[in-house]
């Protein structure tokens, strides 16, 4: 009961100072204003990058490994990578048999061709030789029409199925079904359109702007039969659970049909989206540490003002403290009046801060990337002023706490 | 010069037949100075009980300042024993002196000392504040306090709306909120002129009328003249603790005041009560 209404006086003694010096206060805040925006802005920014990434991959399902010659992402030495054999039809048709029954299959071949229709032409469009089976293993499906049938691949017709930026691009608002567009050298009949994805991240694939092809009609037009061009392997595990023993498997597998003796390393790589996300995630976990370093260093400023302006508060006040005391004050109510005035300074830096980031926040959701500032991140910039606040004032606090009430009283 | 004061201490503490609200006992405050050691106060030993009027005199440098900050329990003494109503306070902390200073001492200063950002009633009720009791308690012991001085009517007023006995008024009913054992008035009228001086005077002779115990810390003669003892300091030691010779009257001069005195002598009666 006794600390209450001590806390009560101190934390009104705190407002009252900060209503009587305005524009010291603002100045003051400042410091901490820009430090919460910074710090703000960084991690929804972060956050944004995360989603932006989930977005666009998220026709990868968590249950497919693929089997390529190149790991997705090269942390060590290219040059490791560099030398080892593409895989080709051959060695993914044998796979395929070999995984018969214990999981779906699907190779298929990536290049990069020029699209046209009418007056319109796409350049560099992701074209992907590959199977019915691709609709099994992706999420993603037909918006209209239909995609790729068993029919389609063995008899290597000259179909195709557009992703929605190849839509637009090449139809603007008209109906692309059973119109043919050029791909490459060949012609090929639209029997269907993807539904829009998430569109490219930081300049990765872009899974709308893709155009679906037999993998037969592929290599019939751009060439592959004989491994001049890599080949993919999707491989869907039939439960999640499975995925572990399933890389083993397929490893063994690989290896048998490249023949590799057991003391060889494996010149073949299995990506999953797992290990994608998990190394874009360490290093948005880097950028966000880096961020936060640099952020803090301008709320750091900020709290160094908030300190000095703390100290000017305490010798100011000085004949205060010592009227306080000699009427019963004791340290701790005058250490809690000076930390509540600092917090209070903080927290309003803070609040104006998230205003300002939600601000920021709403713009660059609108113009670059989807953000937002979520509820943890509003609860990390309340504590961080907080935090500050009570940091940039203990030893401004300390010292007014320990002032000689003699001595206070005698200050003019 | 000091056997004689203890001597007359003594004596009324004997007469009055009750265990001093305030005891000294050979107390020592030296301060480093440099190399050297300055000895403020040499070993003084004083009494002071309830209800009495004692006035602390002495030309500056005599201790007199040092005294009060002791008494005041703003200070704690290097040597000797100081007990305040039967609690020691030489050996205590910090918190707890802070609290004496709150419950047992009524400070009122020649710069009354007010805080000069807060209402009257504010200033009034900051004990009552640090002291953890209820707002109903409080508006109601610092109505009744400020009744006493006759300013409850400038509650909403700040200090510097007041005049200056005004504001030592104010200061007078802060040091009463609690009901202290002491009254501590250090040249409570030094920034008075006379007139207004002598009814800040009058205000104390009258709490010392309802039972107050009230030390005076002055260097005025007819200040310590209000008092019923004096005590003159010189170089750190009491030279003389004397009657003042007002004792004598006392019953007719208290009569006397709460007849005459113009802030409500039933509220003094009731509140010392």
């Amino acid at each position: 009961m006794r600390p209450a209404y001590e806390l009560v006086e101190s934390f009104q003694i705190a407002l009252q100072a900060l209503r009587a010096n305005k524009a010291r206060g603002a100045l003051t805040t400042l410091g901490i204003i820009i430090g919460i925006v910074a710090v703000v802005v960084t991690m929804t920014a972060v956050n944004g990058l995360q989603n932006k990434f989930r977005e666009s991959f998220s026709s990868i399902g968590t249950d497919v490994i693929y089997v390529s010659r190149m790991p997705w992402v090269v942390m060590d030495d290219f040059f490791l990578y560099r030398n080892r054999p593409k895989i080709d039809l051959r060695e993914a048709h044998a796979l395929e048999d070999a995984m018969r029954g214990r999981a779906i299959v699907n190779p298929s071949i990536e290049g990069r061709h020029d699209v046209k229709h009418g007056p319109e032409t796409m350049e560099g469009v992701s074209v992907i030789g590959t199977t019915e089976k691709q609709g099994r293993i992706s999420s993603a499906q037909p918006e209209a029409g239909r995609f790729l049938t068993g029919f389609d691949v063995s008899s290597k017709k000259n179909v195709c199925v557009i992703g929605s930026e190849v839509r637009t691009g090449l139809f603007k608002g008209a109906d692309p079904l059973n119109k043919t567009i050029k791909v490459g050298r060949s012609m090929f009949r639209v029997v269907g359109v993807m539904e829009k994805q998430g569109g490219s991240f930081m300049e990765g694939p872009n899974f709308d702007r893709q155009v679906f092809i037999p993998i037969g009609a592929y290599v019939k037009s751009y060439g592959g039969h004989r491994g001049e061009r890599d080949v993919n392997i999707a491989i869907k595990a039939p439960v999640q659970e499975r995925m572990a023993d399933l890389e083993y498997e397929v490893i063994g597998e690989m290896r048998k049909i490249r023949r590799l003796r057991p003391a060889e390393p494996d010149n073949f790589s299995l990506n999953k989206l797992d290990t994608l996300v998990g190394t874009f995630n360490s290093v948005m976990g880097i950028v966000l540490l880096v961020g936060l370093m640099v952020t803090s260093i301008s709320l750091f400023v900020g709290a160094v003002g908030v300190m000095n302006i703390m100290f000017v508060s305490v010798t100011e006040r000085t004949r205060e403290i010592g009227i306080r005391k000699a009427i019963g004050a004791t340290r701790r109510s005058i250490l809690f009046q000076f930390l509540f005035e600092s917090s209070a300074i903080c927290l309003l830096g803070g609040a104006i801060g998230i205003v300002l980031a939600a601000i920021v926040t709403a713009v660059i959701n609108a113009v670059v990337m989807p953000a937002s500032i979520s509820l943890p991140i509003l609860f990390v910039a309340v504590v961080v002023s907080i935090a500050v606040g009570v940091l940039a004032g203990v030893a401004p606090a300390y010292r007014g706490a320990r002032l000689d009430p003699i001595e206070s009283l005698r200050y003019e | 010069m000091r056997r004689a004061g203890s001597e007359a201490t003594a004596a009324r503490a004997a007469a009055s037949a009750a265990s001093p609200t305030l005891r000294l006992r050979d107390v020592v405050k030296s301060y480093p100075m440099g190399a050297e050691t300055v000895h403020a106060l040499n070993g003084v030993s004083l009494d002071v009980v309830k209800n009495e009027y004692v006035a602390i005199m002495g030309p500056s440098g005599s201790g007199k300042s040092t005294l009060r900050n002791i008494i005041g329990c703003l200070d704690v003494p290097t040597a000797g024993g100081y007990t305040l109503e039967g609690q020691t306070v030489a050996a205590m902390t910090e918190t707890q002196l802070a609290e004496i200073r709150n419950k047992r001492i009524g400070f009122v200063f020649q710069t009354f000392n007010l805080l000069p950002r807060a209402d009257i009633f504010h200033n009034v009720e900051l004990p009552l504040i640090y002291a953890g009791i209820s707002r109903g308690e409080r508006r109601q012991r610092a109505e009744r306090a400020l009744e006493r001085v006759g300013l409850a009517d400038r509650m909403k007023h700040r200090p510097n709306e007041l005049s200056g006995g005004q504001r030592q008024r104010v200061a007078i009913a802060r040091a009463l909120v609690h009901n202290p054992s002491i009254i501590l008035a250090d040249e409570p009228t030094g920034n008075l002129d006379t007139k207004t001086g002598d009814s800040i005077m009058e205000m104390l002779d009258q709490l010392h009328g309802a039972g107050q115990t009230i030390i005076l810390v002055t260097h005025e003669e007819y200040i310590a003249a209000h008092a019923w003892r004096t005590v003159r300091l010189r170089d750190g030691l009491i030279e003389s603790d004397l009657p003042t010779g007002r004792s004598g009257d006392a019953g007719a001069h208290s009569m006397e005041h709460l007849g005459a005195g113009s802030a409500a002598p039933a509220a003094v009666g009731a509140f010392a009560g």
